[in-house]
C-alpha cells in the first residue's frame, strides 16, 4: 500500500467521491437550466417544428455546435479568463461548476432536443386542433410525453459530465480526477489511481441504474407490455 | 355551417411548387354528416386541415358559423378551435396519460376546473362505453378502444363540428362498424355536425347524408350519397364506387341497363318478373346487393335483349325501378 493511500485513508477517498457527486450533480442540475429551455427552442424554431423560425434556429444551432465541437480540455483552458472574470476565480469547485456547465450546457441542449423531436407529431396535432397554444402544447405534450426519453438522455448527460469532472479535476478543482491525476500520478500511488477508478466506475453504475428505473417506471407505454409479458411467463410456467 | 370558398393549397420545396387543393369550394350544412372521399393524394386531408386551418389555404376563406377564420387573430383561432373537435386515423392519443386523462387534455386547455373536467370524462367515457377503461394507458387498449377515447377528447369541449379524418382507415371492418355507429349516434343525438375524410366507400354509405368526391385536387362530384352512389356522374366517382361493375361492363357488346335499387324495391323478384312479363331472356353480367335494415341496395347490370328494348324500359319504369344505360 502506498503513502499517499495511507495519508488519504477512507475519509480521503470519500472526499474526493462527494466532491466528484457535487460538481457533477450541481453542473448538470445548471446545464439543465439552460440547455432545456435552449432545447426546446431548437425544436420548436425547426422548420418542421411548432414555431418556425429559420433564422434563429440556426444561429442558435451554430453557437451550440460550436460549443460542442471544442475539446473539453481545450475548453477548459479556454475559459480561465472567463471563470476568473464570472466566478472570481480560475480554480476549485465552484470554477468547475462553471466550466462544467458551460461546455455540458450545449450537449444538453442537443440531447434534449433530439427527445422532443421523438415525439409522435399526429399528438402534437391533435393538441393544435382542440386549441392548444405553443406553451402549452410545450408544458403538457412535448415534456410529458418525451419524460422517459429525457429521463435517458439526463442519465447520459450526468455521467458525460462525470467524466468531464474528473478531467477538469486535473486542472482546476477537486475529486477524484484531481486525486488520481494530481496527487497518486507523481507519487506513483498506483493503488490510488485504481481505487479511483474503480469508484468512478461504481458511480457511473449506480446513475445508470437509478436512471433506468426512472425512466422505466415512467413510462406508460412499456408498462402494457411489461405486464404482457409477464403474464405470459406465468402461463407457460 | 362551414363553407369553403376557393380554397387554393399550394406546398413550395426545392423540386417547384406542388398543387394539393384547387379552388375548391364546398359548404358543409348543420346537422348533417358530410363525407369527402377521393383516392391517396387527392388533398383530402389537407383539405380537412383547412377547415380548423392546422394547415393554412394559399387563397381563399373559410367561414365557420358566417364567421372568417382565416381572417381572425390567433388567439380568437384557437378558442374557436374547441368548437371543432377532430380525430385521426392514428388516434393519436397522450401515450402518457391514461384514457381519463386524454379526455381531461382538452378541457385543461379549455381552462376548465379539475372537478368539472373530471365529471365530463365519467360522462364522455360512459357515452363511447369505455367507462371501465379510465384509468388505461392508450398501450393497454385496442384499436377501436383508442378511437372510442379519441372520439370522447374530441367531443370534450362540446364541440358544433367534429372532424374525421381517415378515422376508421386503420380499423378491422367489424370495429370500423362500430365506431361508424358511435359517429351516427353522436350525430343523431348530440347534434353534432361531422365532416368524414375517407377513401373507403363503404365508410360514407354507411354514414354519410352527402358526399363531395375529390380528384386531383379538385371537387369532381358533390351531392346527396344516395344519389351520388346510384348515378356517379364524373369518371373518377364511378372508378371510386363502381369498380367491378365497370370492369364486368367491359368489351361485352349490345346495349347495356344498370338498375339501381335503393331501398325501395326490396323483395321484389325483379328479374324474373321482367322476364315473364315481358317474355324476354335477360343476362345479369354483374350484381351487387346488400341488405341494410331489411332493405336491398345494389347494383345490376343486364344486357338487353335485341328489339326488346322499349318493353324492358316501360316494365322498369312501371315497377319503379331506377335505371341508367351504360356503354
Amino acid at each position: 500500500m502506498s503513502r499517499l493511500f495511507v495519508q488519504l485513508g477512507a475519509e480521503g477517498f470519500l472526499l474526493g467521491v462527494l466532491e466528484t457527486l457535487y460538481m457533477t450533480v450541481i453542473s448538470t442540475a445548471v446545464a439543465y437550466l439552460i440547455g432545456l429551455p435552449v432545447g426546446v427552442l431548437l425544436c420548436i424554431t425547426d422548420k418542421d417544428g411548432l414555431r418556425p423560425m429559420p433564422w434563429l434556429n440556426r444561429v442558435v444551432g451554430f453557437l451550440v455546435n460550436i460549443l460542442r465541437s471544442i475539446p473539453f480540455i481545450i475548453l477548459i483552458v479556454a475559459l480561465i479568463p472567463v471563470a476568473r472574470a464570472v466566478v472570481g476565480t480560475s480554480i476549485g469547485n465552484g470554477a468547475m461548476i462553471f466550466m462544467l456547465t458551460v461546455a455540458a450546457a450545449p450537449y444538453v441542449a442537443r440531447m434534449v432536443e433530439s427527445s422532443l423531436k421523438e415525439v409522435d407529431r399526429g399528438v402534437v396535432e391533435a393538441a393544435r386542433s382542440m386549441g392548444a397554444g405553443t406553451f402549452a402544447i410545450i408544458c403538457k405534450v412535448y415534456l410529458p410525453e418525451a419524460k422517459p426519453s429525457l429521463i435517458a438522455g439526463a442519465v447520459i448527460s450526468t455521467v458525460t459530465v462525470l467524466g468531464y469532472s474528473a478531467m477538469a479535476g486535473t486542472i482546476a478543482g477537486g475529486g477524484l480526477g484531481a486525486i488520481a491525476v494530481t496527487q497518486a500520478r507523481p507519487s506513483g500511488a498506483e493503488d490510488v489511481i485504481w481505487l479511483c477508478v474503480v469508484l468512478i466506475v461504481i458511480i457511473v453504475q449506480v446513475i445508470q441504474e437509478l436512471g433506468a428505473f426512472l425512466a422505466r417506471k415512467t413510462d406508460r407505454r412499456l408498462r402494457a407490455g411489461a405486464k404482457r409479458a409477464s403474464k405470459a411467463k406465468k402461463i407457460s410456467k | 355551417m362551414i363553407e369553403l370558398k376557393h380554397i387554393t393549397k399550394e406546398y413550395s420545396s426545392q423540386e417547384g411548387t406542388t398543387l394539393a387543393l384547387d379552388d375548391v369550394s364546398l359548404t358543409v350544412r348543420d346537422g348533417e354528416i358530410f363525407g369527402i372521399i377521393g383516392l391517396s393524394g387527392a388533398g383530402k386531408s389537407t383539405l380537412v386541415r383547412c377547415i380548423n386551418l392546422l394547415e393554412r389555404p394559399t387563397h381563399g376563406q373559410v367561414f365557420i358559423d358566417g364567421e372568417e377564420l382565416t381572417a381572425i387573430g390567433r388567439k380568437r383561432l384557437l378558442f374557436l378551435r374547441r368548437n371543432i373537435g377532430m380525430i385521426f386515423q392514428s388516434f393519436n392519443l397522450l401515450e402518457q396519460r391514461t384514457a381519463e386523462g386524454n379526455i381531461r387534455f382538452p378541457l385543461e386547455i379549455a381552462g376548465v376546473k379539475r372537478r368539472a373536467a373530471e365529471a365530463r370524462a365519467r360522462e364522455l367515457l360512459e357515452l363511447v362505453g369505455l367507462s371501465e377503461k379510465a384509468k388505461s394507458y392508450p398501450s393497454q387498449l385496442s384499436g377501436g378502444q383508442k378511437q372510442r377515447i379519441a372520439i370522447a377528447r374530441a367531443l370534450a369541449t362540446r364541440p358544433k363540428y367534429l372532424l374525421c379524418d381517415e378515422a376508421t382507415s386503420a380499423l378491422d371492418p367489424a370495429t370500423t362498424d362500430s365506431i361508424l355507429q358511435l359517429l351516427r349516434r353522436i350525430n343523431r343525438d348530440l347534434g353534432v355536425t361531422i365532416v368524414v375524410i375517407t377513401h373507403e366507400m363503404r365508410v360514407v354509405e354507411r354514414v354519410c347524408d352527402r358526399v363531395a368526391v375529390l380528384d386531383n385536387s379538385r371537387v369532381a362530384e358533390e351531392g346527396e350519397v344516395s344519389e351520388v352512389f346510384s348515378f356517379p356522374q364524373s369518371a373518377i366517382a364511378k372508378q371510386l364506387i363502381l369498380p367491378e361493375l365497370i370492369r364486368s361492363a367491359e368489351g361485352i357488346g349490345g346495349k347495356k341497363l344498370r338498375l339501381v335499387f335503393r331501398g325501395e324495391t326490396a323483395d321484389r323478384p325483379i328479374i324474373s318478373k321482367l322476364a315473364i312479363e315481358c317474355g324476354v331472356t335477360v343476362d345479369i353480367l354483374y350484381a351487387d346487393t346488400k341488405r341494410i335494415d331489411g332493405k336491398a341496395f345494389g347494383h345490376m347490370v343486364i344486357s338487353l335483349p335485341e328489339g326488346g328494348e322499349e318493353k324492358v324500359r316501360q316494365f322498369l319504369e312501371g315497377q319503379n325501378v331506377a335505371f341508367k344505360e351504360e356503354v
